[in-house]
């Protein structure tokens, strides 16, 4: 059986599972799951979707996450206020796009999948770019936070997600990208659900009241063993790769979550947008993956090897 | 060190259809870039179906905010007026449409809202609230408002009479009121007609008119929507006798 096929299965399961007990609290129990459904809701087109996109090969992975950056990055810009500023905004995009092709096109005169040199010199030139926009408007006043804004929306939501992208191009790139794409929402989960049991002790209190260093340990946990029930789709990983894994996405899916919710806490809102129903913005999903999946791929490149 | 200030824009946390019928809406670069490419080929497509012809569009006062008012015959006419103004005006340009027709469904405030840049005003339930909205807009450098005073397309191609609105937003004040007549768009497409079809449309604009004079009551309104249908019926004429402005 195909990796991917596992996580079909894997996922056709949950969503039935999930589904079932939602509908018997609903409309069986008749108990409050509104929230719950909603998300259920945002989750079946989701999934249906990611999936596809995998299943449709390298290109039309690569492109959605090209689309998903684009969206998520058009909401971190309308957020901070950025989204004025069209011609800033617009070389990010721009920028963005140069990544999904970079990710998508062979080095010039080779035959590599994917011009990885480009993928990791790019930012040079979009931050170039970025920083000439106020000398070409001859214009001083607040354009600190506006390249600010720009060079954070374009490293962390183009660039640092851009790698899940690159993963695609990878020998092993199903594989990689989906026990990402699943582990990340299961720490989520996890966290969520050893807070509530165990929960005493606020974690970062300022940040997100809600996460408890009781949840986040049931995280690390959690994340810790993922690499090893996921080791069919780890292709090449050894020990010390599976237990690098597992800190990764135990430790780095928190830190991802975290750090959009100090964007979001600074700003003064509660979810970057409304894209999703039952999970409120693009960003408010892949918060935790635009942290992990970088990580992930230079632990991987380095130790494993992605062609 | 001053705090950094952040201003999410008012529909950051809005859903895509939120986005297209809230009014007025921001500024959104791909909505932008959609609309700018449409109606480039829309105007092609005038010149080449319809031999889409402008006479007197040296009146449009396109230094200020203006109303654009003219005859309603077909779901041409917003279009043929948009492609009258030039290009870089459509984003900032709004033909006032019946929110319970056009507003109503997934597709039909996409096309409304993306395409033809629709204000939707709200006809049954808060006029007053509209009506408020157009003359914000028309108090707003470089906006064009397009309103077809009979507030609803003619059955048979003839002028009907037109509905007082136009005058509740101009009377007593200076605001810009630019008559046209679109000839053709009957023809073209009437009501139960699949499709266009390539029938000649010419458009005539006639001056710009004030009713600053007239009490913003509605007297004056009746006053002001008596003579902007004058104006029309007299480009109506100018039209038939082939007249060139």
């Amino acid at each position: 059986m195909q990796t991917i096929h596992i996580y079909l299965i894997i996922a056709g399961s949950v969503l039935a599972v999930a589904g079932l007990t939602i509908a018997i609290l609903k409309w069986g129990l008749k108990k409050n799951a509104e929230h719950a459904w909603h998300a259920f809701r945002g989750w079946l087109i989701m999934i249906p979707l990611v999936i596809g996109a995998i299943l449709l090969g390298r290109t039309a992975t690569i492109i959605f996450f090209g689309i998903v950056a684009i969206a998520g990055f058009t909401e971190f810009a309308r957020a901070t206020g950025l989204y004025r500023d069209w011609l800033i905004t617009g070389w990010v995009y721009l920028g963005i796009a140069g990544i999904t092709i970079v990710t998508l096109i062979s080095p010039p005169g080779e035959t590599l999948i994917g011009w990885y040199g480009m993928f990791m010199a790019l930012p040079v030139y979009v931050v170039a770019g970025i920083l000439l926009m106020p000398i070409l408007r001859d214009k001083t006043k607040g354009q600190l936070q506006l390249i600010a804004l720009g060079i954070v929306g374009f490293i962390y939501i183009g660039w640092m997600f851009g790698h899940l992208a690159f993963l695609a191009n990878g020998r092993n790139a199903a594989g990689a990208i989906l026990f990402l794409l699943f582990s990340v929402p299961l720490c989520d989960v996890a966290a969520f659900t050893f807070g509530k049991m165990f929960g005493r002790n606020k974690m970062r209190p300022n940040i997100s009241p809600n996460k408890t260093w009781e949840g986040s340990f049931g995280a690390l946990l959690v994340g810790m063993a993922l690499p090893w029930i996921f080791r069919f789709s780890l292709e090449g990983f050894g020990t010390r790769e599976l237990i690098l894994a597992g800190l990764i996405v135990g430790v780095g899916s928190q830190l991802g979550d975290l750090s959009i919710s100090v964007i979001k806490r600074d700003i003064g809102i509660k979810d970057m947008g409304a894209l999703i129903e039952g999970h409120g913005g693009v960003l408010d999903r892949i918060d935790s993956l635009v942290y992990v999946a970088p990580l992930f791929f230079h632990m991987t490149r380095y130790f494993v090897g992605l062609a | 060190m001053d705090e950094w200030d952040y201003q999410p824009t008012a529909d950051f946390d809005k859903t895509p259809l939120e986005k297209l019928s809230t009014f007025p809406r921001q500024p959104d670069m791909f909505v932008y870039g959609v609309r700018y490419v449409l109606h480039l080929f829309v105007r092609v497509w005038m010149r080449i179906y319809h031999r889409f012809r402008i006479v007197g569009r040296e009146h449009l006062p396109l230094d200020r905010p203006f109303a654009l008012i003219a005859n309603h015959a077909s779901h041409l006419d917003a279009i043929t007026l948009l492609s009258a103004l030039p290009l870089a005006q459509i984003q900032r340009a709004y033909p006032a449409a019946a929110k319970d027709y056009f507003f109503t469904t997934m597709p039909t405030i996409a096309f409304s809202a993306i395409v033809m840049n629709a204000m939707p005003f709200d006809r049954k339930e808060n006029p007053r609230d509209s009506l408020a909205l157009c003359r914000e807009l028309l108090e707003t450098p470089g906006h064009v408002l397009i309103i077809f005073p009979e507030g609803t397309r003619s059955p048979n191609g003839e002028l009907g009479a037109f509905k007082p609105g136009i005058g509740f937003l101009t009377a007593g004040s200076n605001i810009a009121v630019v008559p046209c007549f679109l000839d053709g768009a009957f023809r073209a497409w009437p009501k139960g007609a699949f499709i266009p079809r390539p029938r000649k449309l010419t458009l005539r604009i006639g001056e710009p008119m004030t009713f600053a004079e007239l009490a913003p009551d509605k007297e004056g309104a009746r006053m002001v929507a008596g003579r902007l249908r004058d104006a029309v019926v007299s480009l109506e004429r100018e039209s038939l006798r082939g007249i060139e402005s």
